[in-house]
């Protein structure tokens, strides 16, 4: 989130859109309901009439997996008619900044297009650069080299009877959407799962970010751009590197051509020094010095062209890469698409260990019904888990917010925290590499790992916050950090500095809200810096005063001479002032220090000419990339019941990653064979793949099985009637499950053609005090270029009463 | 102590169902073996282990979908039917507005259900004994919130005294008629008036409820007009049996109407 849950109080209008946030995320509900009680309005846009959409004032059924053709007609829309903030867009975005002649987007592809290798060269996609190699800017917004013309001429293919025939919104509704929310500001996104399961996740999130950047409500309270986070814990995970391609504190992780840590700064800019520096300080202590590269070389590096997200290791598992899984917190038979290459994958694996509370699905994928354990070699281990009421630990929230708790409950019988769990596997581990002299044995014996005899796992947040290593004293706070020269001090996560830094401020509970925004600064800690509201200088006019004066976040204060405010502002230096060249810059995690309309290949601070040393030079920062274009652009999902209305001959993402180590593994089926769409959900009533709570009796009695849900007319067309049992197929799979006939989903016309989504949720599985059969039995696991995300939310079934 | 309301607004209910496994935790009720009724729903009536659950009815029209979601549980009226068919003496209404079955005295007789307009109270076979949502009575003279309003996330349950939420009901219902003309509030008058009233999104009878709920014909002729006179004729027990066979003959204008069939599961 760029803002927090307790802010969306203060916002007049919602897009939830690729968000059931009544259904996945409850509490959400509380502070949209603030909101409506002052008049807020909320839009809802899924594929079916969810629990939240009840709540909408606006409704439209979108055919999964095409929201960026609805969402590129609004952004036309505020084009055309000039709804955007003028102000904010020439201050605050790169709209004026002139792009490389080179750029081109034609026949659904970018420039740079490399057929062979199914990936961009991007150097077209760079700004005009002076002699001092920063971008020019243009005078004007009518200049043809700008942003905001390779906007306007990108987009104006998206009309909304275009994106009607597309999505099978009434082009009407999508204007009286854009409409809505043009004029209510401040106004929010929320988006979750919806968004980003989709072979065009990155793009459909770029969207949001154009159409916010463009009505100026990024770095507003009541505004932004907030993706709501799962489990309790998603948001702390992803700042600690649950990605594959990035280090704690979204760090990018090391290639196999980064021999040295220079490399390293070539490809990501002196700016990943003092963070990295300070990493390899709080992983390997004295171990790493100046001299050796700051133990450079112990950290794993991976392999670029290999996108090896969570559905690449299943299909890298049936090729038999892997010998061991240890697998914790993730009930994987059943969160995985394809469920079938995951179970063949795990019977490949040497050994399997879970840790979990229940014997979940994944632990027992060997005695499956249809599998035939005899055939099956691998030994699997359950270690019983610990549950998140019977371990201190903290927990970071969608709004960026740590928040401690302690145990409430001694662990049940044999199970433990996943923290001691942990420590002692490594501690043992290590133990059995003493006495090497393997240089490949260093990392794991000079691991600085001393989080006490019984783990503590605030020693481990407070290795996270950071120490002076020069003292051995803990890091104050960010701005301490940030003054100390590099290697002098440790951070595990460097955005989350300071967090134990004056005591565990992630334990802070008072409760007061002086601004009545919500804020709630003494409430845990947010990183960075307890900043809760981040790019909060763009609130403010180019004075640095604010432009909402009910929502009142940061302004900077004339006669002190100092940036202050209800929140802690978001800017370079406090003491720089808004007639300096840091004091205008709202956006300051980004290379040009302002929002990207285009996500533009820059490094800022590229030398002039190039070191004597003839080595190659080192940026200050480089641009983030979005590796499938600098805009967004419409492409079908995967399994499409239709043809790319936009370029019928560029269909869906040029990118798309299918993995399929094994032939045969991914399936992709026709529209002929398998006619309708699918899209795949959660229910409030289950938690995720349901490990937990299909164990728990009176979560059964709420919501005891899944289901498929169908329109009037496909029931009637099939011939089945509410409860009775449907068999789904798709080219990977099939599954028996009732049906449930529902006018929460209506037959949708797709470029004049009647179409029809099917809606099955995920979480179930053979085990439980409640089995059932899960939609992943039928999903497809190809995914974003990108992020790696599966397109969970968009393939072909066919469907017959059984 | 005054009398308290709950008041549900369903504009604000998501149907989430954590209103209805706080009402099991707290009132230690084991949880029961369900299948899907229609749409979300997993009860299709009360049982004597489930006292409160979530109702969805979906009505579409017009290209518009209402998707209506009501907690349903005991209404705790003024002038309840249950306390009127009770032959024991074990029902009874609390100064807070609260209708409480005293187990003790419970006999399992089953006219509290027959006679329920709203189908709430379930015999236990086993046990011989009524039970039904208490209000949380135990709570709520303990200065506490019911179970179900403590844990409503969104804030569609409000508990507080009813004068006071009552005046709060009338102005939200306004808001809400907006967007739903046909929204009513529900428990303001119905049987004398309900400690659990509603602010509805359509007529009463979209939720499956009765829009003008009375007490069976029977049970009124029995209790306010013969049985004063029938009791000294021939005394309690045998005029309860009497009136109560009358009364179930009589039975059928008013059938329990989210229950195919009252009384006894």
């Amino acid at each position: 989130m760029t803002n927090s849950w307790t802010d969306l109080q203060n916002s007049r209008c919602f897009l939830i859109a690729g968000s059931n946030c009544a259904e996945n995320h409850p509490i959400a509900m509380r502070w949209i309901n603030r909101a409506r009680d002052k008049g807020a309005k909320i839009i809802v846009v899924d594929p079916r009439f969810t629990r939240t959409a009840s709540q909408a004032d606006i409704f439209a059924q979108i055919r999964p997996g095409t929201d960026i053709a609805y969402l590129g007609a609004i952004i036309r829309h505020i084009l055309v008619n000039k709804l955007y903030d003028k102000d904010y867009v020439l201050n605050y975005t790169n709209a004026l900044y002139k792009v490389s002649k080179d750029y081109k987007f034609d026949a659904g592809l970018f420039s740079g297009f490399d057929a062979k290798g199914k990936k961009y060269s991007i150097d077209s996609w760079g700004y005009q650069l002076g002699p001092d190699n920063k971008p020019l800017k243009a005078d004007s917004l009518e200049d043809p080299d700008t942003v905001f013309a390779k906007l306007q001429e990108h987009f104006s293919r998206y009309t909304f009877d275009k994106a009607e025939k597309i999505t099978g919104i009434p082009a009407a509704k999508i204007k009286e959407i854009a409409d809505t929310f043009c004029q209510a500001k401040p106004a929010t996104i929320l988006y979750a799962l919806g968004m980003t399961q989709h072979t065009t996740a990155v793009q459909g999130i770029r969207s949001y970010a154009i159409i916010q950047l463009l009505l100026g409500n990024v770095g507003k309270a009541g505004g932004g751009i907030n993706a709501l986070r799962g489990e309790p814990n998603v948001q702390g995970s992803t700042d600690m590197a649950n990605l594959f391609n990035s280090l704690p504190g979204y760090l990018p992780a090391p290639i196999g051509t980064d021999k040295t840590l220079r490399d390293y700064l070539v490809r990501n800019g002196s700016i990943q020094e003092k963070p990295l520096v300070a990493l390899l300080k709080a992983w390997f202590g004295q171990s790493a010095t100046k001299e050796n590269d700051y133990c450079f070389n112990y950290l794993p590096k991976y392999n670029l062209s290999i996108n090896a997200s969570m559905v690449r290791i299943f299909d890298l598992m049936n090729k038999g890469q892997f010998k061991l899984l240890i697998n914790i917190g993730s009930n994987s038979l059943v969160s995985i698409p394809n469920r079938q290459m995951v179970r063949s994958g795990l019977a490949k694996l040497d050994m399997l260990v879970v840790s979990d509370l229940f014997e979940i699905e994944t632990a027992q994928f060997w005695r499956e019904p249809g599998v035939n354990p005899a055939e099956i070699k691998t030994e699997v281990i359950l270690l019983p888990a610990a549950f998140v009421y019977e371990k201190d630990g903290s927990l970071t929230n969608s709004g960026r917010w740590i928040q401690w708790k302690d145990a409430a409950l001694k662990p049940l019988g044999e199970s433990k925290p996943d923290l001691e769990v942990l420590d002692s596997l490594f501690r043992r581990v290590r133990q059995l590499y003493q006495g090497s002299t393997d240089p490949k044995d260093e990392p794991v014996l000079k691991a600085r790992w001393d989080y006490g005899q019984e783990p503590s796992a605030l020693k481990v947040l407070q290795e996270i916050s950071g120490y002076d290593e020069t003292t051995g004293k803990l890091l104050p706070t960010l701005a301490d950090y940030l003054k100390a020269p590099a290697g002098s001090v440790s951070t595990g996560c460097w955005i989350y500095t300071g967090v134990t830094g004056n005591g565990n401020l992630a334990a802070k509970r008072k409760n007061g809200d002086p601004s009545g925004l919500g804020l709630f600064k003494d409430w845990s800690f947010a990183w960075p810096a307890n900043i809760r509201i981040l790019y909060n200088r763009a609130s403010c006019d180019a004075n640095g005063q604010p432009v909402d004066p009910e929502r009142k976040l940061v302004w900077w204060d004339p006669a002190a001479r100092v940036w202050s405010g209800n929140d802690g502002p978001d800017v370079v230096d406090k003491t720089k002032g808004p007639e300096t060249p840091e004091g205008k810059l709202s956006f300051r995690m980004n290379p040009e220090g302002v929002g990207r309309l285009f996500a533009a290949k820059y490094t800022s601070g590229m030398p002039a000419a190039p070191p004597v040393d003839n080595l190659p030079a080192i940026g200050l920062r480089p641009a983030g990339l979005c590796v499938d274009g600098p805009l967004p652009e419409f492409y079908e999902p995967v399994e499409s019941p239709t043809g790319n209305l936009l370029h019928s001959e560029v269909s869906s993402n040029p990118l798309v990653v299918i993995p399929a180590t094994v032939p045969g593994i991914q399936k992709v089926g026709k529209p002929g064979d398998f006619p309708y769409v699918l899209t795949t959900y959660g229910v409030v009533e289950q938690f995720c793949a349901g490990g937990v709570t299909r164990n728990i009796p009176v979560l059964n009695e709420l919501m005891p099985g899944p289901f498929a849900e169908i329109s009037k007319n496909l029931a009637q067309k099939i011939g089945a009637q509410d409860g009775d049992t449907v068999e789904v197929a798709s080219a990977r799979g099939k599954l028996r499950v009732r049906c449930l006939v529902t006018d929460r989903l209506q037959t949708y016309k797709v470029n004049g053609k009647d179409t029809e989504t099917i809606g099955i949720p995920w979480g179930w599985g053979f085990a439980s005090l409640s089995p059932g059969p899960g939609a992943n039995e039928l999903t497809i696991g190809v995914l974003d270029p990108g992020a790696g995300t599966p397109e969970y939310k968009a393939c072909l079934v066919n469907i017959r009463r059984v | 102590m005054t009398r308290k309301m709950v008041l549900a607004d369903t504009s604000k209910c998501t149907g989430c169902k954590a209103c209805t496994v706080a009402c099991k935790e707290w009132n230690q009720l084991p949880a029961e073996k369900t299948q899907l009724v229609k749409s979300y729903q997993s009860m299709r009536t009360f049982t004597p282990d489930t006292w409160s659950f979530v109702t969805f009815d979906e009505n579409y029209s017009i290209s518009q979908m209402h998707w209506l979601m009501r907690k349903a549980q005991c209404f705790h009226c003024a002038d309840p039917a249950c306390l009127k068919a009770c032959t024991s003496k074990a029902i009874s209404k609390t100064e807070s507005g609260y209708v409480v079955i005293d187990k003790d005295l419970c006999i399992g007789c089953g006219y509290c259900a027959e006679n329920c307009p709203f189908g709430v109270p379930k015999v236990d076979d086993q046990q011989k004994k009524a039970f039904k949502c208490t209000g949380c009575i135990d709570r709520v003279e303990n200065n506490l919130k019911p179970m179900c309003v403590q844990t409503c996330q969104t804030g569609a349950l409000e508990f507080g005294e009813r004068d006071n939420l009552m005046v709060k009901a009338k102005k939200r219902l306004a808001e809400v008629k907006g967007k739903y003309p046909k929204a009513v509030l529900y428990g303001e008058k119905e049987m004398g008036g309900m400690t659990h009233s509603y602010i509805l999104l359509d007529s009463p009878e979209a939720y499956g409820l009765p829009s003008h709920p009375v007490a069976p014909l029977a049970l009124t002729l029995w209790k306010d007009i013969i049985r004063p006179v029938g009791t000294v004729a021939m005394g309690g027990a045998a005029a309860a049996v009497v009136f109560g066979i009358l009364g179930n003959a009589l039975r059928g204008n008013y059938g329990p109407p989210e229950s195919g069939k009252g009384g006894k599961e």
